[in-house]
């Protein structure tokens, strides 16, 4: 897959730089009296993703310079679900930040059912229920800690 | 051994240690029978419950969950023609003809008993040798692990993708990423955005959880339909010889499950090879010996299910061997085992044979037992399970994705680890989709602190290149890291050249 290997490349490439000569510097300090600098690793990883990450665009313009561009694409119904998920969790975080925690469980199941197609009012209800009651149980009763 | 493993056979076979282990193999079945989830997801989103438990509970149940997955997963793959993970493809090859046959229950029973088998071999092999290599182990200095991660890095980059720039790209981003908190030396923060939560750094449960349940979820549900449509095309058989394993058929799989074990035992040991590789060199293996060409696939293979499914569990033991013996996780499994053991006070590596011997040795005998209990779990719910399968993905997926969050919520410090499952779920589906291999970034994420600290050591120990011939182990790994990156990637230039002109033909 070529020309995703390319806008990776890119993408990688743009990161390492940025990381290298924008957050380190801004995010570590100097180390003082320290022997080793603090940022030596981490430099070194940016360079070594960036140098890595120029190789794998030549590579893959050469690829498709030579007529290779061919390969597989992610589906529109992957899309679609990955953000349905991360919306979903995310909803369900503020809901259990300024709501309240079983509320933000509940209508994260019941949601992400509905999304996937379930229809059936028995398993809509029932599942967030057996669920809920049954984290309770579990960390509140049996193992004694608190979610919340 | 033998009389220091009956010393701890007492707490090992204990009930309440043998009921969790119940539960994890049993937990670990179910989760592997669903179509679309593996040990990986099952193992992680399972952390959370072992919090409260001692020490050898935890581990046995996690361990148990591993196992009880790597089992289940065969379920799926003979039902549904889908694998709940990569390594079971062949078996799915194999057993799904055999399942459009009719004999779907002869298929899933082989496909039990060679699971165990597999899984018997590799512990004993484990027993045997871990401690060995652990006491060679004490005897290496910061210099020579230093080179030793970095081999190991390279090894683990080359052989777990199709690609070695973008394996290495995948660790080294493990090995970024694992730098965030505060320094080892001078205590400074570093790339922590002010953010206090970050001073300890990244925490490993949820970003494992982001990167290998949520990932595979945000995946699994956009293919929500295509998980069920194979199911229609089952059908049953009456004929008893269809649903039971005769005499002929322990004839016909008994050389598979042997080297199949003997395949997924070295495999294991070989850090980042994985049981993908496992069982498709075994199942390959039997295609090529059984002379039956495409018709292995056509009419469906018992010995294929065999020698796919032996292989497949022998990796996950053996993959603890490098992880109990030195401290470098050798599959996703054993990086999620550490987290496990860090929870409870624990270091894995050579050491963990001198400070928690008892441990070790009980965790040993509750694989056993985990192995036994597999056996009767399997056998007895076969039909449980294979019912469990047309469950439909609308009632599992948001219920996998629900425990993700309350995993990422207890060990990552409230909704702030749920926050860093989210980043790193969205990275996790990038990499699964552009081919970067997340198991290389989780086996870097977890390397990178020793390797930090082995590296500043050595950096204090050699002062000019010169001193180095006085640590011949660190320049032969070092050498082998060099001609490994040449080798592997060759390798896969080679694959990708044969690959492309299949795909032409």
């Amino acid at each position: 897959m070529p020309k995703t290997d390319l806008y990776a490349g890119l993408g990688l490439m743009a990161f390492g730089l940025i990381t290298l000569f924008v957050l380190i510097p801004a995010q570590t300090s100097d180390g003082g009296d320290a022997t080793i600098s603090p940022a030596l690793l981490p430099q070194l990883c940016a360079i070594a993703i960036t140098g890595l990450a120029v190789l794998l665009t030549l590579q893959a313009a050469g690829k498709i310079k030579r007529g290779k561009a061919a390969g597989q694409t992610v589906p529109a119904a992957e899309w679609a679900s990955s953000a349905a998920v991360i919306i979903a969790v995310g909803v369900g975080v503020l809901l259990f930040k300024y709501v309240n925690p079983a509320v933000a469980a509940g209508l994260l199941i019941l949601g992400l059912m509905l999304y996937m197609g379930e229809r059936r009012i028995y398993f809509l209800i029932g599942i967030p229920a057996v669920l809920l009651i049954g984290a309770w149980l579990l960390f509140y009763k049996l193992l004694g800690t608190a979610i919340g | 051994m033998l009389e220091e493993l009956s010393s701890v056979a007492g707490s090992a076979f204990a009930v309440g240690n043998l009921a969790w282990i119940f539960f994890g193999v049993t937990l670990g079945y179910l989760v592997g029978a669903l179509p679309g989830l593996g040990k990986g997801t099952a193992t992680a989103v399972a952390i959370p419950l072992t919090f409260y438990l001692e020490p050898l509970s935890a581990i046995a149940f996690l361990v148990g969950i591993s196992k009880g997955s790597t089992a289940g997963s065969a379920v799926s793959a003979i039902l549904l023609n889908t694998p709940g993970e990569p390594s079971s493809t062949p078996t799915a090859m194999a057993g799904y003809p055999l399942a459009r046959a009719g004999k779907a229950q002869k298929a899933l029973k082989m496909g039990l008993f060679a699971s165990v088998l597999g899984d018997f071999f590799s512990t004993i092999v484990l027993i045997l040798i871990a401690q060995e290599l652990a006491e060679y182990a004490l005897g290496i200095g910061p210099v020579e692990l230093t080179a030793i991660l970095a081999f190991s890095m390279v090894f683990i980059a080359g052989l777990s993708g199709r690609s070695m720039i973008k394996g290495l790209i995948a660790g080294l981003f493990g090995i970024l990423v694992s730098c965030v908190g505060l320094e080892v030396e001078t205590g400074s923060p570093r790339l922590t955005f002010g953010l206090i939560e970050l001073y300890d750094g990244l925490p490993l449960i949820p970003v494992a959880i982001g990167m290998l349940a949520l990932a595979e979820m945000m995946t699994q549900i956009g293919q929500r339909q295509r998980l069920l449509d194979e199911a229609d095309l089952l059908k049953g058989s009456s004929k008893r010889e269809d649903q039971i394993v005769t005499l002929d058929d322990w004839k016909k799989c008994f050389r598979p499950i042997l080297r199949g074990s003997l395949i997924g035992t070295v495999i294991g040991i070989l850090p980042g090879l994985g049981a993908s590789v496992g069982s498709f060199l075994s199942y390959g293996a039997e295609r090529r010996a059984s002379g039956r060409g495409a018709d292995f696939e056509e009419s469906g293979a018992i010995e294929g299910v065999a020698a796919a499914e032996s292989a497949d569990n022998a990796v996950v033991p053996a993959s603890f061997v490098p992880l109990f013996a030195i401290g470098i996780p050798g599959s996703v499994i054993a990086a999620i085992l550490i987290s496990a053991f860090v929870i409870h006070g624990i270091t894995p590596g050579p050491l963990l044979f001198l400070e928690n011997k008892e441990l070790i040795l009980g965790v040993y005998l509750s694989m056993i037992a985990a192995g036994v209990i597999l056996l009767f779990v399997g056998y007895f719910g076969q039909n449980i399970f294979a019912r469990i399968v047309r469950v439909s993905p609308a009632l599992v997926m948001p219920v996998v994705v629900f425990l993700c969050c309350v995993g990422a919520y207890l060990q990552g410090g409230g909704t702030f680890g749920i926050g860093v499952m989210i980043i790193f779920g969205i990275i996790g589906f990038f990499a699964k989709k552009y081919d970067f291999s997340f198991v290389t970034f989780l086996i870097g994420f977890v390397i990178g602190p020793s390797f930090e600290l082995s590296l500043r050591q050595s950096i204090g120990l050699v002062t000019n290149a010169s001193e180095l011939i006085d640590h011949p182990v660190a320049i032969v790994f070092a050498v082998m890291a060099v001609v490994g990156v040449w080798r592997l990637t060759v390798m896969q230039r080679k694959q990708m050249a044969e690959m492309a002109k299949s795909q032409t033909n």
